[in-house]
């Protein structure tokens, strides 16, 4: 900090008390200033009457305190039960299984690669599967969705079927690394990048 | 010579977080409120289609300048002098 560079010793205390005062109204001329900045930009975006709508208008919005209804006075659950159909496959899927069953019908998913390889492996081995097998094997899946069900799916794998996957997620996982890396170098070496408040004499 | 002081000026309002300090205290004592009511009447006055930065600045910045507390101007004097003390020697 080069404050010393400014040689204020020279200086008696009037002049101090003028630079004072000269700073303090510096300080409040820019509080002013951003005060307007603000303002002008609040009215030319169209923002600046926002909060001064009447009472009428006001009561339409007012937060709904009610049970079994959300804060907009909507029913909640009322989709949890209903059914959709898959654009891929066409079938109609229960609403809470629709996420995962896309995840594997789309082939996009983070388990969909190992449904799909452990397929690839056993049509191998079995060329004459069934389609319903197939099907079947994809609905109990969907329960790795709920807790307390993905040790059966974990332990049908096969080696060969694990580090293939393995692979294919390298990208990912060499990414995330590389995130975590970066963020803990940063914490280490650049403490000063984080903002600091105003500091007491 | 000038704009050296200039600089210095800026650069100590700026490492001292005076002016958050500042603008911090006059939003906590409803100075920012009282003056935002008086831009409604200015913009009213004016045509919210037609008032420009220029007629606020004019219009708001002396009856600011005037708005502010005793009490935050004193704190802030205070401070900026206890800072010049501390240097001056």
């Amino acid at each position: 900090m080069k404050m010393e560079d400014m040689s204020l010793s020279g200086l008696d205390n009037t002049k101090l008390e003028a630079l004072a005062q000269d700073i303090y109204s510096d300080l409040v001329e820019d509080a002013c200033l951003g005060l307007c900045f603000e303002v002008h930009r609040a009215v030319k975006q169209g923002y600046f009457f926002l909060d001064d709508t009447d009472q009428e208008s006001m009561k339409d919005f007012e937060i709904v305190d009610q049970p079994g209804v959300d804060i907009f006075g909507q029913v909640y659950n009322q989709w949890k039960n209903k059914e959709c159909v898959c654009p891929n496959c066409n079938r109609s899927i229960a609403a809470s299984r629709f996420a995962p069953h896309l995840e594997k019908c789309l082939g996009m998913g983070r388990n969909s690669s190992r449904i799909a390889n452990r397929r690839i492996a056993s049509s191998n081995n079995m060329n004459n599967k069934s389609e319903s097998d197939q099907e079947d094997n994809d609905d109990v899946n969907d329960n790795d969705w709920s807790y307390g069900s993905e040790k059966k799916a974990k332990k049908r794998k096969s080696d060969k079927v694990f580090l293939h996957s393995l692979k294919q997620h390298i990208p990912l996982v060499s990414f995330i690394a590389v995130r975590y890396l970066f963020m803990f170098c940063m914490l280490c070496f650049c403490p000063h990048v984080i903002a600091r408040g105003p500091i007491d004499f | 010579f000038y704009w050296h002081c200039v600089q210095q000026h800026a650069r100590f309002i700026e490492r001292f977080g005076l002016k958050e300090l500042l603008r911090a205290k006059l939003t906590e004592c409803g100075w920012r409120d009282q003056l935002k009511a008086h831009c409604k009447d200015v913009i009213k006055e004016k045509g919210l289609e037609h008032v420009t930065v220029e007629d606020l600045v004019v219009e708001i910045t002396p009856k600011g300048r005037v708005l502010v507390p005793d009490s935050v101007k004193k704190e802030l004097l205070q401070r900026i002098r206890a800072f010049l003390a501390q240097h001056a020697t």
